[in-house]
């Protein structure tokens, strides 16, 4: 059966055709490179989701509505709710209190996560990892960048945090404690950087401008410079 | 196996002696973004759970170090749905031929894209 | 099958109640020193190690359980436990006040004696 979804020179000619920013955005790139032909495992992958599909137990749009929410979604809501963490204090200790509830509050509704927000201070820096996975707080901030997925950041980042955050530009003074999470089990994490000079009377969205996904993930601050 | 210290899963790295990282974010490939939701839904639709899948993708053991991220992740969901017998070994192999006869590119319509890419 | 996952995902907290929870904030507590084989997720580094329960996250069903297709209940309490870098690493680079934290259930844990080194035994 011929699917049009699935035709090789279409789908090529959507990717090409596909306008996209992504150069002025932090949030993950979508790389369309995808010329030659798929590997195995792309084909394995795309066979699973047929044969599920003609079994009834999942339908093309439940996988089509996934994948918007992960590109449309999610990667922007993580820096919606830590500007407001920023902009209002009593947000921010009920995001403290309770991340998950936090984000409800402002009409966030996260999936599976029970979320941590962990707040850097002039003398605590966080980092977040899972060493075992890629745990990740995917409905809040979308899907992790590869660097995060990646075994050098997995291994690494929990016994030489600095020289980790180093590669990222980050140098922090020995007098800040460095606290990195290893996210292992059911919580997942964000973090509230410290909301950079410069920044007095800016309006949410403005603030939410600078906060970067790597920022709410710990491995680089927010600068005022937009 | 490879000599690990005891019962140390492939998966379990952290503290392991490791590279430099490379700090840019690669993003997904457009396949990569539909197994990613492929994954999703048949969570959310109560067919696996993350538990089985990272059970499944550490039982990879030596291969585990090899692959890449969505390469674990499709031979888990593999594993983990012929498991339940939600297929077959044989109807796997013969919907992936299926598909990659889509693919197949008859020297007379040579694509443009591929002369680009050599 | 939507409803169904409308109500596993319609929990308004990211905590659950612990109320046979066996430690305390602030407890002072050892990993276990095992190594058994199948899915587990406490990482292999911080078995042994000693470190203080910085909160209790809520009870779970048990993920060792749930990897292999049972339903992990009854379910265990899980606690975020606080290590210093230097007594997980033996050389670690950072400074002495660098801490890690994560998550680690009850049956991983037991308490902390008075006279509990840092690190018990070497780790295989």
């Amino acid at each position: 059966m011929s699917n049009p979804n699935f035709d090789y020179y279409a789908r090529a000619k959507q990717e090409h055709g596909h306008d996209h920013d992504h150069d002025q955005d932090d949030h993950a790139p979508v790389n369309e490179h995808d010329n030659g032909p798929p590997s195995d495992y792309e084909i394995m992958s795309r066979a699973m989701q047929e044969l599920l599909e003609e079994k009834g137990l999942i339908t093309a749009e439940q996988v089509r509505r996934r994948m918007e929410l992960f590109e449309e979604e999610f990667p922007y809501r993580g820096s919606k709710v830590i500007a407001r963490a920023w902009a209002d204090p009593a947000f921010r200790q009920r995001l403290l209190s309770d991340g998950r509830a936090a984000c409800a509050e402002m009409g966030v509704m996260l999936e599976s996560e029970r979320l941590i927000a962990v707040e850097n201070t002039p003398a605590v820096h966080n980092v977040i990892v899972c060493t075992l996975c890629s745990c990740y707080p995917r409905a809040l901030l979308g899907m992790p960048p590869t660097w995060y997925k990646s075994r050098n950041y997995r291994s690494r980042v929990v016994f030489e945090p600095r020289a980790v955050l180093r590669e990222f530009g980050t140098v922090l003074p020995d007098h800040v404690t460095v606290r990195v999470h290893d996210s292992n089990a059911d919580m997942r994490y964000v973090v509230i950087p410290m909301r950079p000079e410069g920044t007095e009377g800016w309006s949410e969205e403005q603030l939410a401008e600078i906060l970067t996904r790597d920022a709410l993930v710990g491995v680089t601050v927010p600068s005022a410079r937009r | 196996m490879s000599d690990r210290p005891l019962n140390k899963g492939p998966q379990d790295i952290g503290g392991e002696p490791a590279g430099l990282i490379d700090t840019t974010d690669h993003g997904m490939r457009f396949w990569e973004r539909q197994a990613n939701a492929f994954r999703s839904t048949v969570q959310a639709n109560g067919i696996t759970c993350t538990d089985e899948l990272r059970r499944a993708a550490e039982d990879l053991g030596d291969e585990y170090a090899r692959l890449q991220y969505f390469e674990i992740t499709t031979r888990a969901m593999r594993t983990v749905l012929l498991e339940k017998g939600i297929f077959t070994e044989d109807e796997l192999k013969a919907k992936m031929a299926e598909i990659h006869a889509r693919f197949n590119v008859p020297d007379e319509m040579e694509s443009p894209l591929k002369k680009k890419v050599r | 099958m939507a409803g169904a996952r409308r109500d596993r995902l319609s929990f308004k907290s990211s905590y659950t109640p612990a109320p046979e929870h066996r430690y305390d904030v602030g407890d002072r507590v050892v990993v276990k020193r095992a190594f058994p084989p199948g899915h587990r997720r406490t990482p292999y580094y911080i078995r042994g190690k000693q470190g203080v329960i910085e909160r209790i996250c809520g009870a779970f069903p048990n993920p060792e359980e749930l990897a292999y297709g049972f339903s992990g209940k009854p379910e265990k309490t899980l606690y975020r436990v606080r290590f210093p870098q230097q007594h997980v690493w033996p050389r670690y680079a950072g400074p002495a006040h660098d801490i890690i934290e994560m998550e680690i259930f009850e049956h991983w844990l037991e308490p902390a004696s008075a006279e509990s080194p840092a690190v018990m035994g070497q780790t295989p």
